[in-house]
């Protein structure tokens, strides 16, 4: 890499994470009453961000690809530097163009959506600040780094969640969230100390991984795994992503589709040599398992979002699946894709939502619940096409992206089940249930907002351009051309992944459709006719989470006023010594005041009595002074004559 | 330039000197308070220029001082011996900036400002000198020196239970400052200074303490010596005491419960110094006096202090939960932090001891900010109760982003000074169990539940305080924002602790150098006796 790409890809990445920061700082200035300024602050400085980010995958050459490496000593243990390295490599300006833009989609989308919000320039500031925290996860190559940004990411969600804090459901989801988050970040914190201890770097490479045992390594593995499992919502660390579902959509497409929840996969890809087979098998076991447990949730839940949100588990665990079980590369383009339809289809559902609330200002309507909705398409025209595209990429139908990156990741990992039956072979089977049960669940939500009679007309009209446009630009950016057929100048750093694969296998290609069609056949019969019912609570995976969760909340606030009890006891203790104390004390006092003054009173009175003894010899009395004298005569005479 | 004694002096003798200053001159005391603070920090300036990065002491001043000849039993000699290392500079330099928060905040106080002001002058001056004396005799002066004071101004100044709250803070703390008197007397017999020939000199340097040749043989507390004392030597009663005098200071569970009362009931800027410097003894005086001393006896029970931490760690964050007023969540949360301390020490790595002395700093920013936020509430409403609020964002905005900023600050958010803090104890705590077998690997990872329980007690007062439509028990207060007074203390707080959690090399230019030292030395003198 030449000395001027260098500087000039320096400069440019520190453009794209800096400029969103720049905005969350500009938000502190403005006043209250140039409130409508910071949508717009936000989304220019965001596109700047964006800017950058695509002169970044032009100046990295496409064809050798390029990475860019660099690293600042940031501070030392002794003589241990630690440093902050960033590497610009392909994963990486990928995933900074694809975070720039769907922020910024979701920056113009907001404009319209929190158009009556309040408090729009603290929404804003997170906004930009999350895509900062977001964009430095994404460059960092040091762990320790990472972690810092991880962490960051976690504070912007919390904000976020919680925007509408007069709700106390949103508090409660927003509190939720950082807890259960953190509890993964306990385990990512482990495996640094692990690292630590054993190479004493984190900076990851298969060079400074050298000497570690593989047992350690699993460990820090399966350890900085546990903090994937929070942020990606894998199971069971998912059931905060469902209540996050209490923030604005557009926070919902941005951190709880696209990126926030991808940072996990993210980590993955990016600080793979830390992943050692064994735990790439528990990965990849734990990512099944979400798959499943999402897919089947998503099936039978009833608010628009819930089901995105389950969707977004499901998915989730399919990359995470596809990571630990070879399949590595599909698994990183899926995450690309799927930020593209994911966010779109929140988007979509942030259309409608928008759309019936300003029908219906007196909320007497649960408008997320599609129940409530019905024959929508030809009330929002272009919502319902680009739902259905999103819909489409979702459940892999050809032509789209998802069909791409699905079929990928289920060549590869046929090539990983081998040709022995193992639990492996487990593994693939139930990512092709989950294949199937997808657009099954796809058709479900579809059909139920845009094509079911609905109990009423709504008197809906479609939003307004501003929110129009992403969902344009997304659905365009579900297609597969954009990918893999034609090569774009931009976005062949994507291609070159996927041209470095294997050779992709008909057979899959054939069945993976044959499949969805099938699926699609039978979700259209079954729901065609299909009058929706009452929730049930117990095919809701995360109410089982819930339960264990709320659980443990309680036993530790019962522990907690013990501990306060025991601090009781601790005082009385102290206290029972001091009465103690004081009781000694007194009883001193006693003494000294009976016994010792006693015995100076009682010497001043026995010298007293001894006094008026002697005293009494001088009475006055002749009668005694004679009696006196004869006597001590009379002894004096005995004492002479002795 | 005698900078340290003119730094640890000019707050004292503006005090005493202010005694004739009659007390109807209401407005005097304070902007001499805030002059002498001001002072301060232009003298603190001049000595971070002068100061190199290096090991060891710097900045020395010694002069003769006591000189009683006893007769037969001997020459009883201390001298004024002060200096600075990259503990001391770090510790001195928080209390010149807590002092100045301080003042600010008792800008407001109305009843007896004279009293007030001058006990406050006399207070910092012995926090200084304390830090930067290397004579044990001195040493002990100026802690007692911090005692009296803080017992009037808990005791005068203080809420409803202030007289107990007074007492119980001064008596226990006195306790364990008679513990480490003892031992003190007994280093004095057992050391002698490298200039004494044949007739025997002994000492209170504690530079010369470090050094075990200087222990006389036979003494109390030589290595040779066969006394015993129960289960354990002399050395280790001695290296008890003064682990269990400290602990009492940090404060350590279960020696703690002077804390919460203290904490509670004192007015808002002494909090602030109670928590931001009072408890940074606790651990100044395990890296500067205990484990020096005695490191055999440090490194015997490093995985006692380990566990003490732990428990420190863990109960008070549980504490924290269950409590039902602010304050007391704030003084139980400083128990859970310095048990962090603690481990850090206990851990004996390079990492743990940097962690320690750098959480000490950032938790005095950080305490100082959280005891500012609360008092900032209490100025207003006279009530403390959590339950009693709700909505709060709504009504102070800019309230709530400093609330936000000091409790995730506390609870180790990246991008804040206890997050450095935090990361290097957890590093060398785990690395103990490699590197040198004191602290177990379970002790670190146990310890990240503190981490947890911390963000749930913050959090869970976030959303019971501040979220949630707005309400008020108890009063009918019109709640204003912040004030500028208010802002002045706040602000300077809150960048203090994002530079030194972006920055932390700013100040490990200073610890490095003494927590490399201090570990070399602690496992070198055991390699050679």
């Amino acid at each position: 890499m030449t000395d001027t790409n260098s500087s000039v890809s320096l400069w440019l990445t520190l453009g794209v994470v800096g400029i969103p920061l720049a905005s969350f700082i500009a938000c502190f200035f403005i006043n209250q009453k140039f409130g409508w300024l910071a949508p717009i602050i936000g989304s220019v400085l965001v596109l700047f961000s964006f800017l950058c980010a695509v002169s970044l995958l032009f100046v990295l050459s496409p064809e050798s690809q390029d990475a860019f490496y660099t690293s600042w000593p940031w501070f030392s243990i002794n003589d241990k530097i630690i440093h902050a390295s960033l590497l610009i490599d392909g994963t990486a300006s990928s995933m900074l163009f694809v975070v720039s833009l769907v922020s910024l989609l979701v920056h113009l989308f907001s404009i319209g959506y929190m158009a009556e919000d309040q408090n729009q320039i603290r929404y804003f500031a997170m906004l930009g600040f999350f895509t900062f925290a977001m964009l430095g996860l994404v460059i960092s190559s040091n762990l320790l780094v990472t972690f810092c940004f991880w962490e960051l990411v976690g504070f912007s969600s919390y904000r976020l969640i919680g925007h509408w804090q007069e709700k106390p459901a949103a508090a409660k989801a927003a509190t939720k969230a950082f807890i259960i988050n953190k509890v993964g970040d306990l385990g990512y914190l482990i495996g640094l100390m692990i690292l630590w201890t054993q190479i004493g770097t984190f900076e990851i490479s298969n060079s400074t991984l050298t000497g570690i045992s593989p047992s350690w390594l699993t460990a820090a593995g399966l350890c900085i795994f546990i903090g994937v499992v929070a942020k990606s919502a894998q199971f069971p660390l998912f059931n905060w992503l469902p209540d996050a579902m209490e923030g604005p959509t557009p926070v919902s497409a941005l951190i709880h589709a696209a990126t926030m929840v991808a940072a996990g996969v993210f980590l993955l890809i990016r600080f793979a040599p830390i992943f050692t087979n064994d735990a790439l098998t528990i990965i990849a076991i734990t990512g099944v398992l979400t798959a499943v447990v999402g897919a089947l949730g998503a099936l039978f839940q009833y608010d628009i979002k819930k089901i995105l949100a389950y969707s977004t588990v499901s998915q989730l665990g399919f990359m995470v699946m596809a990571i630990g079980a070879g399949a590595a590369q599909g698994g990183y383009l899926h995450l690309l894709h799927h930020a593209f339809f994911k966010a779109g289809l929140f988007l979509s559902a942030g259309a409608i939502i928008h759309a019936m609330h300003q029908a219906y200002h007196h909320n007497e309507l649960d408008v997320q619940d599609i129940r409530n909705l019905g024959g929508l398409r030809k009330k929002l025209p272009v919502t319902f096409i680009s739902f259905a595209i999103f819909a489409a990429a979702l459940s892999g139908l050809p032509f789209t992206s998802g069909f791409v990156s699905k079929e990928l990741i289920l060549t590869q990992m046929t090539t990983w089940a081998g040709s022995e039956f193992s639990f492996r072979w487990i593994i693939v089977g139930s990512a092709w249930v989950v294949t199937a049960l997808t657009p099954i669940y796809a058709l479900r939500l579809v059909w139920f907002i845009f094509f079911a009679k609905p109990k009423r007309e709504h008197p809906i009209k479609e939003v307004p351009v501003i929110m129009r446009f992403p969902l344009i630009v997304l659905a365009i950016g579900s297609f597969a051309m954009i990918t893999s057929l034609n090569p774009f100048h931009f976005s062949s750093a994507i291609s070159a992944l996927v041209r470095s694969s294997l050779n992709t296998s008909i057979i899959i290609l054939l069945l993976s459709t044959v499949v969805i069609l099938l699926a699609l056949t039978v979700a259209y019969y079954f729901y065609r006719n299909q009058k929706l019912t009452h929730e049930q609570k117990y095919l809701t995976p995360h109410y089982f989470l819930d339960t264990a969760s709320d659980w443990l909340s309680q036993l530790t606030i019962q522990i907690s006023l013990f501990t306060k009890t025991i601090d009781r006891g601790i005082d009385k203790v102290i206290h029972t010594i001091t009465y103690l104390q004081v009781t000694l004390a007194h009883m001193i006092g006693w003494t000294d005041r009976n016994l010792v003054d006693g015995l100076v009173n009682g010497m001043a009175h026995s010298s007293k009595g001894i006094g008026s003894i002697t005293r009494s010899l001088a009475n006055g009395k002749i009668q005694s002074y004679l009696l006196w004298a004869m006597a001590g005569l009379t002894i004096f005479i005995f004492w002479i004559l002795y | 330039m005698h900078l340290l004694s003119l730094l640890i002096f000019t707050p004292i003798l503006v005090g005493l000197l202010a005694l004739f200053i009659p007390s109807r001159f209401v407005n005097t005391f304070r902007i001499i308070s805030l002059g002498v603070s001001i002072a301060q920090i232009i003298i603190l300036i001049q000595i971070l220029f002068q100061y190199q990065y290096t090991a060891g002491f710097q900045l020395a001043e010694k002069l003769p001082w006591i000189s009683l000849d006893l007769g037969s039993i001997g020459l009883l000699q201390a001298e004024y011996f002060v200096a600075l290392d990259g503990l001391s500079l770090s510790m001195v330099a928080l209390s010149v900036g807590i002092f100045l928060i301080a003042i600010i905040s008792s800008w407001t106080i109305e009843k007896n400002r004279k009293g007030y002001f001058i006990l406050l002058l006399i207070l910092n001056g012995a926090i200084i000198g304390s830090f930067c004396a290397l004579d044990f005799l001195l040493f002990y002066v100026f802690f007692e020196f911090m005692l009296l004071p803080m017992y009037f101004l808990i005791g005068i100044w203080g809420g409803a239970k202030r007289e107990y709250a007074s007492i119980k803070f001064f008596l226990y703390t006195l306790l364990g400052s008679i513990l480490i008197l003892i031992v003190i007397v007994a280093l004095y017999l057992s050391f002698q200074t490298p200039e004494s020939g044949e007739r025997i000199v002994h000492t209170f340097n504690v530079l010369s303490m470090y050094n075990m040749e200087n222990l006389i043989p036979n003494s109390l507390l030589s290595l040779d010596s066969t006394n015993v004392l129960g289960p354990y030597s002399f050395r280790l009663w001695a290296f008890l005491l003064l682990l269990i005098g400290f602990m009492i200071k940090l404060p350590a569970v279960p020696l703690h419960t002077w804390l919460p009362d203290a904490h509670v009931e004192a007015p808002t800027p002494i909090s602030v110094i109670l928590a931001a410097l009072l408890l940074k003894f606790g651990g100044y005086g395990l890296l500067r006096f205990a484990y020096p001393i005695f490191p055999d006896a440090a490194i015997h029970f490093s995985w006692l202090v380990g566990l003490i931490g732990l428990v420190s760690i863990i109960y008070g964050a549980l504490n924290a939960l269950s409590a039902k007023d602010l304050k007391r969540m704030i003084a139980y949360s400083s128990v859970s932090h310095m048990g962090f301390v603690l481990l850090g020490i206990a851990s004996g790595t390079v990492a743990g001891i940097t962690g320690a002395v750098y959480q000490m700093f950032s938790h005095g920013i950080i305490s100082a900010m959280l005891f500012v936020i609360a008092g900032v509430l209490y100025d207003r409403t006279h009530d403390r109760l959590i339950n009693n609020y709700s909505g709060l964002s709504s009504k102070m905005k800019n309230y709530t982003a400093f609330v936000l900023i000091a409790f995730f600050a506390s609870m180790g958010l990246p991008g804040f000074a206890g997050f450095m803090g935090e990361v290097m104890i957890f590093l060398g705590a785990f690395q103990s169990q490699t590197i040198n077998g004191l602290v177990p690997h379970w002790m670190a990872i146990t310890a990240t539940l503190g981490l947890l329980l911390s963000a749930a007690y913050y959090l869970w007062t976030i959303q019971r305080m501040f979220y949630g439509p707005f309400s008020l028990k108890n009063s009918t207060v019109e709640l204003t924002d912040l004030n500028s007074r208010e802002y002045t203390m706040l602000l300077p707080l809150a960048l203090a602790a994002i530079i030194f959690g972006v920055l932390p090399q700013l100040l490990l230019n200073f610890i490095n150098p003494f927590a490399g030292d201090f570990v070399n030395v602690l496992f070198q003198n055991l390699l050679t006796h």
